[in-house]
């Protein structure tokens, strides 16, 4: 045991020296690795915000889309709604994926005119 | 003594205190292992459930009827708030709600209450910055409906819980819902999420196409809107189906409700749109000559005694087809003396008059067909122009485009599925079908359903009246009517059945004066929206301008 005080070994001390590297780089390891989760959630956090976001989007573009938005905004334009005799065939000829379908429509624009708003 | 023996002694001695810790390490350790290492996991670690989006609905172009969208909902656990008036004064400005109403919550009795729910991204953010002790925050999905109030009676709602109440959201509630997320949520000391780790995807469904298109039910809205804000009837339907599919491409109702589906749940008296059911049996078994008249009897024919059935105008000799256009009850009641009640009764029922159509909505009506044994006389009659049974607008809707389609009566398809459309059965030839069509198109061109002409296309159709029963008296209200009209467009190879039912208008009550002008505008409209060419490119009502 006094051998133990009394002389220095290289092998042993080279152990020792391992250890505490191997504590050191375990414990680096988990420092890093609960920063790493910190990172990663807070991604999650702004890639969600970002989701959501894409979400309230959606939602404005739906909304500004739907039938009622866009017949309000065009009745405030002065447009009216044509009626099927308004329409005039162009050509009588059908595709071969529309039979019943012109080939084109022309609208005839002096009955989509609007009488003036008082 | 020996050195050693002293030394070891010394270090025995020293060490001595750490054995019962040793022992105590030990038993925890080893004996108490399992038990204490799920503590700590509580401790650091914890599961949670994050809901998954509800499938979207969608119109049958792909045009978002129902989306869901990420939301939060935040409360108040009471038991950490130590003064609730600081607490109501710090959220009131982030959540814009009165700093009283937040007071008022967070001193109620029970520890746990909401604060608001239905919450955007950015009250959220703002919420989770100001990090206010007691006030909890929790994600979940919340249901919008980007065009208002479009077609809300076919797609119900949802419950706070995320379940389906009524309407498509309710009977395909476990289609449209997904399976949530499972998430291990390990935390740090101060409870702030270090890392969540997926155990369970869930499950994310995949959007639902409907039948309905979206444009289309606008324009049923739209025009049943106009008379229902002037209030010019009490409750008025529209429904619009592919006579060449059995496809519903709308369904409107005003008001809308979003809780109740008229057009399934509810059953009516038609009134005379029912007398094409009588004409068809009869032309169906050849029992009525084209050239054949039957007598008017000026207005007044006593069926039997103390039963008198009356014209609105009286009428002398009609044929089949005039019956039809001036939509006679004692010609058709005479037509269906002829018939005999098992015809009428068989056809009736080879149209899916008193059976469900299997339209996948809930609580659907079969309506009401009286039983074979108990057609008299008088009640054969009456049912012959559509009193003293009961039957659905889908019903309807779905018999009128099998007139339209030559014969076939499809089953009822909501659900864009890969599914092909069910053809329920032929009802009738197809010479006899086209026969009532023709007379349809006399009804609309020159009988009661004049208003629901479209200059330049053939259209076929019939007005319906009839008297609602009074609830108190239970009998026949003289005030009280329901007005329909159902027909097809256009009608050389129709692509539209539209059915317009009002119940209670006011002012003017016939079928043909208020119900058909709405089918008219409708018609005009989707006429004009798909291009298709007149099929009555000559007509007179085109007027030179046009031409």
């Amino acid at each position: 045991m006094m051998s133990m005080f009394m002389g220095f070994d290289p092998r042993r001390a080279a152990k020792f020296a391992g250890l505490g590297l191997l504590i050191l780089f375990l414990s680096w390891q988990h420092v890093q690795a609960t920063r790493l989760g910190y990172q990663v959630e807070s991604s999650r956090k702004r890639a969600r915000q970002a989701r959501s976001r894409v979400a309230g989007l959606r939602l404005t573009l739906d909304q500004t889309l739907s039938p009622s938005m866009l017949a309000a905004r065009a009745s405030s334009m002065g447009m009216v709604a044509a009626a099927p005799e308004s329409l005039r065939v162009l050509s009588s000829g059908a595709t071969d994926a529309h039979p019943s379908r012109p080939l084109l429509w022309a609208r005839n624009v002096m009955s989509l005119v609007t009488p003036a708003r008082s | 003594m020996d050195l050693g023996l002293r030394l070891t002694a010394a270090a025995c001695l020293s060490l001595s205190p750490l054995a019962p810790l040793t022992a105590r390490l030990a038993y925890l350790q080893i004996f108490k292992h399992d038990n204490l290492s799920v503590r700590a996991a509580g401790e650091f670690a914890r599961t949670a459930q994050e809901a998954t989006p509800r499938a979207e609905l969608l119109d049958r172009k792909g045009r978002v009827l129902a989306r869901s969208i990420p939301s939060w909902s935040c409360f108040v656990d009471k038991a950490m708030v130590k003064d609730p008036h600081a607490f109501a004064a710090r959220l009131a400005p982030l959540l814009q709600i009165p700093a009283a109403e937040i007071e008022r919550k967070t001193r109620a009795a029970q520890r746990f209450a909401w604060i608001k729910t239905h919450m955007g991204q950015a009250e959220f953010s703002a919420l989770a910055d100001a990090r206010v002790e007691g006030l909890g925050l929790v994600p979940a999905q919340e249901r919008v409906y980007p065009n208002g109030d479009l077609a809300r009676s076919v797609l119900g709602l949802i419950g706070t819980e995320g379940r389906g109440l009524a309407g498509l959201e309710l009977s395909q509630d476990s289609r449209l819902r997904g399976r949530a997320r499972r998430l291990e949520v390990i935390r740090d000391g101060q409870g702030r999420t270090i890392y969540k780790n997926l155990t369970d995807a869930g499950d994310e469904p995949p959007a639902l196409s409907l039948t309905i298109d979206r444009t289309t039910q606008y324009l049923a809205e739209e025009a049943l809107k106009e008379g229902g804000e002037k209030r010019l009837f009490k409750e008025g339907l529209v429904a619009v189906q592919d006579p060449r599919n059995g496809e519903i491409l709308a369904m409107a109702a005003w008001p809308p409700n979003p809780l109740r589906n008229s057009f399934v749940q509810d059953a009516f008296e038609p009134g005379s749109t029912f007398k094409v059911v009588t004409a068809l049996a009869a032309l169906e078994s050849d029992l009525v000559r084209p050239d054949e008249t039957f007598s008017g009897e000026a207005g007044k024919w006593q069926i039997s005694p103390g039963v008198t059935i009356t014209d609105h105008e009286p009428e002398a000799d009609m044929t089949l087809a005039q019956i039809l256009e001036r939509s006679s009850n004692i010609g058709i009641a005479k037509v269906i003396e002829r018939v005999g009640a098992t015809r009428f009764y068989r056809l009736a029922r080879a149209f899916g008059f008193g059976a469900k159509t299997g339209c996948p909505l809930p609580g659907e009506s079969a309506g009401e067909l009286k039983p074979l044994s108990d057609l008299t006389r008088v009640g054969l009659a009456a049912s012959s122009y559509g009193y003293g049974l009961a039957i659905s607008p889908l019903q309807m809707v779905g018999a009128y485009s099998a007139i339209a389609n030559g014969g076939v009566l499809w089953e009822p398809k909501l659900l864009l599925d890969e599914k092909p459309p069910v053809k329920v059965r032929r009802v009738a030839s197809q010479r006899a079908v086209q026969d009532i069509a023709l007379m349809l198109e006399g009804v609309v061109e020159h009988g009661t359903a004049t208003s629901a002409r479209i200059p330049g296309y053939r259209v076929g159709g019939k007005t319906g009246t009839a008297r609602k029963i009074d609830p108190l008296t239970r009998k026949y209200s003289s005030s009280a009517y329901t007005a329909s009209f159902a027909g097809f467009l256009p009608a050389s190879q129709p692509r539209w059945t539209i059915l317009v039912v009002l119940h209670e208008p006011k002012g003017a009550y016939y079928g043909g004066l208020v119900a058909a002008p709405i089918f008219s505008r409708i018609g005009r409209r989707l006429l004009t929206l798909e291009g298709i060419a007149p099929d009555r490119p000559h007509d007179p009502a085109l007027g030179t301008a046009q031409r």
